[in-house]
């Protein structure tokens, strides 16, 4: 064998070696949900404002991952430890809450911010933006678990039926990707969701080897890479100039996930808002019914918009009334809350000005949430 | 022969271009690559060598990797006359 | 180069140099690099473009090589062979069309057979009529730099370029209203067109020796420098090509490393910085000047780890097929000054221009009694308005260019009069020097990086000064 083939032989097969190496340990140990929680942001970079989300980051300095761990880590609600003079308050919700197609100065918690509310012991109401895109209750239920490691004085959980049939509730790439968080819910609050699931992502041995892993990987240093852009712009979503708005003419369909007209509160996931207000714990909950617009063109007779078909919608908020007197809960039934013009690009996406509508509308039940001082 | 092309080239390097008529380079002393000598006068050289010897230095010819010393410069022109 | 192109590229040469001798060399090269101008050329929208660009990139150079032939020169067998297999391969692209399975080596489905026949028959046609009448003729030699260079400003000035488009749009029965300047991408034409040019003004000084016709087409379009440079010279590109060539040990040692640190530098490094290095979109959104900074000290790093990771992939890949291409980077960013910067920063573009365009001019102005300092200037100001130009006909570039004109020009004031005069400590003038020169740079990648001077303008208030 000559020399250079020895030499290419040599290095090919260390580099082999290595690579085997490398990816069974990284099966073996599974690091990606502790390197999740390695962050600049909070240091070096300023904290984000709302969860991590985007399919566009290079316009939006911003991208959507999986993991939980590095999105709280990314978010200025882990910052610091929260300062004696503050009384926290999260917001939990689907894209409307998150703020579509809103600068953060417009979102709901950035309006109720302005507001500079004050609790009677006099401690500073601050809201912080959980939010996250996609409408599952699920979904925002492993938000309020994780979130509750920070202290929360309040939650505010803005909800609408779309959140609630059974089949959205593992439809979404956070829960499908969060088994382990997700399969721990289920079995502490018996949540009637089926724990092995086909929309679990559910990696075998081989692929959780650093080489299969990949991709995630590559998400985490990516939003650390992205993070300088935000710092510097204070941008972390892209709204295009123009955009189609909510639909006005609907679909002549009554269908609504084949439930039928007299549906039960069992039909759908109200099992999981009460396990988050069991989650909860001391903290109170405040359920906010979310506003949405009311279409007044073709077929809206017998629907309200693109989501929901009257029928089903008015048997759901009656439901809501019923289990929120009967458990006990909060509730602020808000969807006639803002002017039918104030909504953009969907029936539960709202303007700035629509925002500021509902934190106006949202204040008194807040303010008459809050624990009283030493609680 | 070679000795007389270098320190003819010397003296005109260190009087006219690097101002210092006192100092003496080595043979072998990085004239372009070393910043000695810039790109200006370096076509200053190449006239300086044609006026002198009658060997044209082409344009493309004036850097580091054509010549870079005394001595290449010197062989340089050797090899042309 | 894509991942996987380089990948492919370096496994061949781990091929050819397992095969070792047994291979002709010289035809191996002609054939890849024929074939990589077609695979490398990405899409454009207008129908087929993708496949007549690069053979128009084969059929100039190959004209031009006609053109530069020594007067007189008989046509050998060899340069029949080389014009047989380049026209063989063109015409093996364009059949690829009816192998449903092979389809495509272009980035889109080639032209029928026929017309592309017919274009091959033209372009051999006048490769043998300009070596048989006009090979070593001065005006036809000029003639062609005219029109490369006619052709790089139609390439390099959108107006122009948009124009092009239309034309080759209605050409091909394309609605020419939707034509802009991205519709005519020309692989590698930048640095083709100052190969070509440099052998045409080589041939009309009698510098050129005498290549043979796959010699001359692998030097033009070699396939690691086709998309990115460097800018090799011809005679050396020939001198590697001619000598015997195996793939040792050290060679390959030598080409893995430059390899995996163009690697590294090009699609790590670069690739992270990417994600917040200055750019038109976050220039206009940046809100402070700490931050404004930041984005374009990740700017600077990001355009020296993009384009000097790509001369090593370049290299390295040259390495392994015996071909040593010239170096384009030597530290620019530690350089003491400005004109060390550029002594060091994209090489071989700058001692083209050197050769060609600041030393002949030097030399002509020199003999007009002009007071030095002015010679210096107009020196530096048509270089460097030339090397901004080269970037794209456009009023940043060329303010880019007077930056960097007047910087070099400052300098050069300085050095000659601190000469002879005083010197600065050695440890101050080259970190202190390295610093200045850095940030002055700094500072000129802002016209490079953004097309409006009102944007420029926005970025330069907060760097210096942060007042909004």
């Amino acid at each position: 064998m000559s020399e250079s083939a020895r030499f290419v032989r040599n290095v090919l097969v260390k580099a082999a070696l290595l690579f085997v190496a490398a990816n069974l340990l990284f099966a073996a140990f599974n690091p990606l949900a502790w390197l999740g929680g390695l962050s600049l942001y909070n240091g070096v970079l300023p904290g984000r404002l709302r969860l991590p989300f985007s399919e566009e980051p290079q316009k939006a300095y911003n991208l959507s991952l999986n993991s939980l761990e590095a999105m709280f880590a990314s978010h200025v609600l882990t910052a610091a430890p929260k300062p004696a003079d503050e009384l926290r308050v999260l917001l939990l919700g689907d894209s409307s809450v998150w703020g579509f197609l809103l600068e953060n100065e417009d979102t709901l918690a950035a309006q109720l911010n302005a507001a500079g509310l004050q609790a009677p012991d006099g401690r500073t109401l601050r809201f912080y933006n959980l939010g996250y895109p996609t409408i599952s209750l699920t979904k925002d239920l492993l938000i309020l678990d994780e979130a509750m490691r920070y202290e929360p004085d309040l939650i505010v959980w803005l909800v609408t039926l779309e959140a609630l049939p059974r089949e959205k509730q593992t439809f979404t790439p956070l829960v499908q990707h969060n088994p382990g968080r997700t399969r721990a819910l289920i079995a502490d609050y018996g949540l009637a969701i089926d724990p092995a699931s086909p929309d679990f992502a559910e990696p075998d041995f081989l692929e959780r080897t650093l080489w299969s892993q990949r991709r995630p990987l590559a998400d985490l240093l990516r939003l650390q890479l992205l993070g300088p852009a935000w710092g510097a712009t204070g941008v972390d979503q892209y709204i295009p100039p123009t955009y189609t708005p909510r639909e006005e003419d609907l679909p002549a369909d009554e269908d609504y996930y084949g439930l039928e007209r007299d549906f039960s509160a069992a039909d759908l996931a109200f099992d999981v808002l009460a396990t988050g207000v069991q989650r909860a714990g001391e903290t109170p909950v405040l359920i906010v019914n979310e506003p949405m617009f009311v279409s007044a063109g073709a077929n809206s007779d017998i629907r309200y918009n693109f989501f929901y078909p009257r029928w089903a919608y008015d048997r759901y908020r009656a439901l809501l009334a019923e289990e929120a007197a009967r458990q006990g809960w909060r509730l602020a039934d808000l969807w006639q809350a803002v002017g039918n013009g104030e909504y953009t690009n969907s029936a539960i996406h709202l303007t700035p000005a629509g925002e500021a509508q509902l934190a106006a509308a949202l204040q008194s039940y807040i303010l008459d949430s809050i624990p009283s001082s030493g609680e | 022969m070679t000795q007389e092309i270098q320190s003819k080239l010397n003296g005109y390097i260190t009087a006219e271009i690097m101002k210092q008529p006192d100092r003496t380079l080595g043979a072998d002393e990085a004239l372009i690559s070393g910043g000695l000598i810039d790109s200006f006068s370096l076509v200053d050289l190449a006239l300086f060598v044609e006026e002198t010897y009658g060997v044209r230095l082409d344009d493309t010819e004036l850097n580091a990797q054509t010549f870079d010393s005394l001595a290449q410069l010197a062989a340089l022109i050797q090899s042309r006359m | 180069m894509t991942l996987n192109q380089i990948g492919l590229f370096a496994a061949l040469g781990l091929l050819g140099g397992a095969l070792g001798a047994r291979l002709p060399r010289r035809w191996l090269l002609l054939a890849l690099s024929v074939l990589a101008v077609f695979w490398l050329q990405p899409a454009t929208p207008i129908r087929n473009l993708d496949f007549w660009l690069p053979l128009a990139s084969l059929g100039l150079s190959a004209v031009i090589w006609g053109l530069t032939l020594p007067a007189g020169t008989p046509l050998t067998r060899r340069d029949a062979t080389a014009g047989l297999v380049t026209l063989g391969l063109a015409l093996g692209v364009a059949l690829l069309r009816y192998v449903p399975d092979a389809c495509c080596l272009t980035a889109s489905r080639p032209p029928e057979v026929l017309p592309v026949s017919l274009v091959l028959a033209v372009i051999a046609g006048v490769v043998w009529l300009t070596g048989r009448g006009f090979a070593g003729q001065p005006w036809a030699l000029t003639a062609r730099v005219g029109l490369l260079i006619g052709l790089f400003v139609v390439l390099k000035y959108e107006p122009l370029t948009t124009l092009a488009a239309a034309g080759l749009r209605s050409l091909g029965g394309q609605d020419a209203s939707l034509a802009t300047a991205y519709d005519i991408r020309w692989l590698g034409f930048s640095y083709l067109a100052f190969r070509l040019i440099h052998t045409l003004r080589d041939r009309l000084t009698g510098r050129l020796p005498h290549l043979h016709l796959d010699e001359f087409l692998t030097y033009a379009v070699f396939f690691p420098a086709i998309s990115a440079g460097p800018i090799d010279r011809a005679e050396r590109f020939q001198k590697d090509l001619q000598s015997e060539f195996r793939l040792g040990g050290g060679t390959l040692a030598e080409a893995g490393g430059r390899l995996a640190q163009g690697l590294l530098m090009k699609f790590v490094l670069a690739d992270s910085l990417a994600l917040f290095a200055l750019n038109p979109q976050n220039a206009a959104e940046v809100q402070s000047g700490g931050w404004a900074w930041v984005l374009l000290y990740a700017y600077a790093l990001r355009l020296f780890l993009d384009f000097a990771g790509y001369t090593h992939l370049a290299i390295g890949l040259g390495l392994l097929f015996g071909i040593r291409l010239p170096e384009n980077f030597n530290r620019p960013y530690l350089q003491p000054n400005l004109t060390a910067f550029w002594n060091g920063w994209h090489m071989t573009l700058t001692q083209w221009l050197r050769g060609y365009v600041f030393n002949p001019l030097t030399r002509a102005l020199r003999g007009r009694n002009w007071p030095v300092a002015v010679i210096i200037l107009c020196g530096q100001v048509v270089t460097m308005l030339l090397v901004g130009l080269w970037h794209g006909i456009t009023l940043n570039f060329a303010v880019w260019g007077l930056w960097h004109a007047l910087g070099l020009f400052v300098h050069n004031r300085w050095a000659d009069f601190a000469k002879g005069r005083f010197q600065l400590p050695q440890r101050l003038a080259a970190v202190g020097g390295a610093l200045l020169t850095f940030h002055f740079v700094a500072l000129g990648w802002v016209w490079f990086a953004l097309p409006t001077p009102e944007l420029a303008g926005r970025l330069f208030r907060l760097l210096l000064g942060g007042m909004q």
